[in-house]
């Protein structure tokens, strides 16, 4: 004889549930926490995972894969890999560590939940194991990075990232709070191991483990490889609570799959987008991030929809066209606001690199280009001040993430803009329609300041850029700064250079020019063709040339050129005669405004 | 971590960990303040709207629970057990349980056992996958809530032998159905666990523990009241009546879970001690919630006993299973300074 097969005795491990008779069943799994909704109590019965593993089986697989990271890690102790590694590379590494390390440890907080309110026993054994797996991959995450800590303390933020408001954080704890821990266990099943693990990791994982090879960083590859051996397992079930949903409550598991998908595209844009498509070094780069998207995302999306009887979200062609255009904006934001982010951002706009952009994403040079040579010229004539801000982005009140997303016009043309929603006297700001409707639908749950709400409210002293560095917990020693120490610029040098030496037009100071704070009010303003909105404090006396001059301090020579024109503001749709006041206008707190220069937008924006 | 010359010394280790004399372990390293959701300066537990029900309840049952050290990251499993030693070592034990389960199957030995016996392992030993079950459950919401990764990552070990446990069961129940068909193995555990009465006080404790939704609570119930002493029948008192029985096999697998509680009870009576020792105040919160779950405890095992002796005529006598359960909860408490 030998030992029976997991087969023959699996039946009894599942058959745990029992009728509760000492305390109510409603109390045991309050509705909040379990979440059946329209789902009968008595059909949770019919739930069964597709890839099912035993306790013995777990622990000898999980050993084993333990020993083989570890040895791996002691085999490269004492190697020189780390020192030779390309500054863009750990730039990757770094915002891995920082948004990861602890997200899988949220992981584990929503996979205990589901293993004490899931309604059914097998769900709640397989959530028992997945438990330990987000465990693993937290400790194995810190693990490796705490080594790192001595010789970089950008490597810190691999366990401090979370503990701090970084603006990146605050936006990736948002979703992944409401993601994993705030909603019911069956809503938590399908955004955390369906949406989210059965997709967007394998971005991250697979996507990253590749140019982590490719740039020679075996260790790190090692680490992520190993882990997404595990996520393929527990995402699983997500698949078996989808199919009890839409027997029973399609419309549900539709605007749950549909919202999760959303934003989580929406944080990995800045999370992931960025690292694959500037930060990885050009000649290790295995795929762009939107071709990565296409193949690892969407097909992979379009797959489970179609398994599971979905439609394709209201919002698929939006989402679509933002694979050109967030990340890209996105980087420019974390390039500019470098100061406020953990690693060290590699601008990747060298000649080589814009190639290589223009080649994967045709739209990349009309829209960003010009920003990107205003940057430039600022590099090369050393006026570095222009290459840092002096006031804070808008943040959407749905994703957490700038107002920067372009959109086309019918013209042809690309433009940021804003999707206002006003409720209870209040006017909450989005980067998308999309993000606005979520926000909507889910506002019991989804509304929490912004920092800029947080800013404007008084919660940040001192409440100027200097406050804010300190809210999100940046020293001197972590703030990030260009990886390469601009010296990608030089590329450039004989082509802009008489650029660079236009006068950017701070007769009325964004920042020094403040007026009385009885008077000040803040707005959500954007320049011109820039490609982010803006907090700006202007005084309601201000008329509207004082106005114009205020925003245009954020963003002219900044990164929109200089013009000799005159400037225009435009409120509610309209242009506002130069000699306007603020309070004559009607402009009011948190209302927002475009300039531009006249020529250009006379036709309205 | 400047210095009075204002270089920034080179750090060794994490920044969270403040200025520390000492590098951390491995298990410090990977353990430490990784919940999110406790960090210091945060308006709710949770990055969304303060008043959702998520907020609250994180307010209501871990926040604001009568149970309040200044630091709970500075709590330490005694074990130290991280991950990686988690699956390395129970993987062993495993390997253990599986020879075990080998070598007894070759020898016929489930042949061997009297009807008496037969009974006994019916209704004593494979309901168990039940009560296990719950005290899953228990685990798993206490891995959740507990206010320190330091106390969720033992939570979740222990939540995980208790699968180890339900799986352990059901490979025997199934063994046992093989052998014995017409014996109610692997058929009538769940109507012994809703209906036998003598189960019925266990059950009730433990259905009561689930929606006790203070993370205190439930740790104190569950841990340093339930668990000892259920399991010094069910694991320890069952095991010595199954090697009077003859089922060595029975005896040397309760042996290998009891490890499992042995090492839970460690952290356990740890945790408690270093509450009180942080804010003596902490023991009167444990004393009213231990006067609560002491009674259902009793009961539990007082049922347990009449099950034993109603079904073995070698058992020891009710009252000793009684007081072995009440003794083994008490040196416990003793560990923990509440006693």
């Amino acid at each position: 004889m030998a030992l029976m097969k997991r087969e023959e005795w699996e039946g009894l491990v599942r058959d745990v549930d029992w009728t509760l008779s000492y305390a109510d069943d409603d109390a045991v799994f309050p509705e909040w926490q379990s979440g059946t909704g329209k789902i009968p109590r008595g059909a949770w019965s019919a739930w069964e995972e597709s890839y099912k593993i035993s306790y013995p089986e777990y622990v000898s697989v999980q050993a084993e894969k333990e020993a083989a990271a570890f040895a791996v890690k002691a085999a490269l102790q004492r190697s020189t890999i780390f020192s030779s590694l390309d500054e863009g590379w750990k730039s990757c590494a770094k915002l891995h560590f920082g948004a990861v390390s602890l997200a899988e440890y949220t992981a584990f907080m929503a996979e205990a939940r589901m293993a004490r309110f899931g309604l059914a026993g097998p769900w709640r054994n397989m959530a028992v194991l997945g438990a330990l797996d987000e465990i693993r991959h937290c400790q194995l995450s810190l693990f490796f990075a705490h080594e790192f800590v001595s010789k970089d303390p950008q490597y810190d933020w691999a366990l401090k990232a979370f503990h701090t408001n970084d603006w990146a954080i605050v936006s990736a704890r948002s979703l992944f709070d409401a993601m994993m821990v705030a909603g019911n266990v069956v809503d938590t099943a399908i955004q955390l191991p369906l949406v989210f693990e059965t997709g967007f990791t394998n971005l991250q994982f697979v996507g990253l483990a590749s140019d982590a090879l490719a740039s020679g960083d075996i260790n790190f590859a090692n680490m992520i490889s190993s882990v997404q051996t595990d996520e393929a397992r527990h995402a699983q079930q997500g698949g078996p609570t989808l199919e009890l949903l839409m027997k029973h409550d399609p419309v549900r598991a539709q605007w749950i799959v549909d919202k999760m998908f959303w934003l989580s595209a929406r944080v990995f844009a800045v999370l992931t987008g960025p690292a694959m498509d500037y930060y990885t070094p050009l000649d290790h780069r295995k795929q762009s991030y939107k071709e990565f998207m296409e193949e690892w995302i969407i097909g992979q999306f379009i797959r489970t929809l179609q398994d599971h009887g979905l439609k394709k979200p209201w919002y698929w062609d939006e989402f679509i066209e933002g694979l050109d255009i967030w990340h890209h904006s996105l980087h420019l934001g974390v390039w500019f606001w470098r100061q406020t982010v953990w690693w060290k951002p590699q601008a990747g706009v060298s000649k080589a690199e814009r190639n290589w952009l223009n080649t994967k994403y045709p739209k990349w040079e009309d829209i960003y280009g010009p920003i990107w040579d205003q940057i430039i010229a600022n590099v090369n004539c050393g006026n570095m001040q222009a290459t840092r801000p002096d006031t804070v982005p808008w943040l959407c009140n749905a994703c957490h993430l700038p107002l920067c997303t372009y959109t086309s016009s019918p013209d042809g043309k690309y433009r940021v803009r804003d999707f206002p929603l006003t409720h209870n006297n209040y006017t909450y700001h989005f980067c998308s329609k999309v993000c606005r409707q979520i926000w909507w639908e889910d506002r019991d749950m989804l509304h929490v300041r912004t920092i800029g709400e947080r800013l404007l409210a008084g919660e940040i002293q001192p409440s100027d850029l200097s406050g804010v560095l300190q809210y999100m917990g940046l020293t001197p020693e972590v703030m990030g700064d260009d990886a390469y120490g601009y010296k990608w610029a030089t590329d450039y040098r004989e082509l802009l250079g008489p650029e660079s030496s236009q006068p950017r037009p701070n007769s009325v100071g964004g920042g020094e020019g403040i007026p009385s704070e009885a008077l000040s009010i803040p707005i959500n303003a954007k320049f011109g063709d820039d490609f982010v909105m803006h907090v700006v404090v202007v005084n309601t006396s201000d008329t509207m040339a004082e106005v114009a001059q205020r925003v245009a301090y954020h963003s002219v020579g900044k990164r929109v050129r200089s013009q000799d024109r005159d400037m225009v503001v435009y409120y509610e749709g309209r242009a506002v005669a130069d000699n306007e006041s603020v309070s004559q206008v009607g402009i009011g707190p948190f209302q927002q405004i475009f300039v531009d220069y006249a020529s250009d937008s006379r036709k309205g924006r | 971590m400047s210095t009075s010359s204002g270089t920034i010394p080179r750090r060794r280790t994490w920044s969270n960990f403040g200025d520390v004399r000492r590098m951390p372990s491995e298990y410090e390293i990977v353990t430490h303040a990784t919940n999110w959701t406790v960090r210091k300066d945060r308006v709710s537990a949770l990055e969304v709207n303060p008043t959702s029900p998520a907020n609250l309840w994180f307010l209501t049952f871990r926040d604001r629970s009568p149970l309040q050290v200044g630091d709970w990251n500075r709590f330490r499993d005694p074990d130290e057990v991280t991950y990686r030693r988690y699956v390395t070592m129970q993987d062993e034990q495993e390997t253990v349980v599986a020879s075990l389960l080998d070598e007894y199957a070759n020898a016929g030995h489930d042949t061997t056992h009297s009807p008496e016996w037969r009974a006994c392992l019916a209704k004593l030993f494979a309901p168990t996958r039940y009560s296990s079950h719950a005290m899953q459950m228990a685990y798993s919401y206490l891995a959740h809530m507990a206010p320190s990764s330091y106390i969720s990552n033992c939570a979740a070990f222990a939540a995980a032998d208790m699968l180890r446990r339900v799986s352990l069961v059901a490979y025997r129940t199934r063994e046992l159905q093989k052998t014995w068909p017409m014996e109610g193995f692997g058929m009538a555990e769940r109507a012994i666990w809703e209906k036998d009465p003598d189960w019925q006080e266990t059950r009730r404790a433990l259905e009561l523990s689930l929606v006790a939704y203070d993370w205190a609570e439930s740790f104190c119930a569950i841990n340093l009241v339930l668990r000892p002493s259920i399991e010094e029948v069910l694991n320890r008192q069952l095991g010595d009546l199954a090697r009077r029985n003859g089922d060595e096999q029975a005896w040397l697998l309760l042996s290998s879970l009891s490890l499992d509680s042995e090492r839970c009870s460690r952290w356990s009576a740890a945790l408690a001690k270093f509450a009180i020792d942080e804010r003596p105040g902490n023991r009167d919160v444990f004393e009213r919630w231990i006067a609560k779950w002491v009674p259902r405890a009793e009961s539990a095992v007082a049922g347990l006993a009449i099950l034993i002796g109603g079904l073995a005529r070698n058992a020891v006598p009710q009252s000793e299973i009684v007081s072995g359960a009440r003794s083994k909860r008490e040196s416990l408490l003793r560990l923990a300074g509440i006693l």
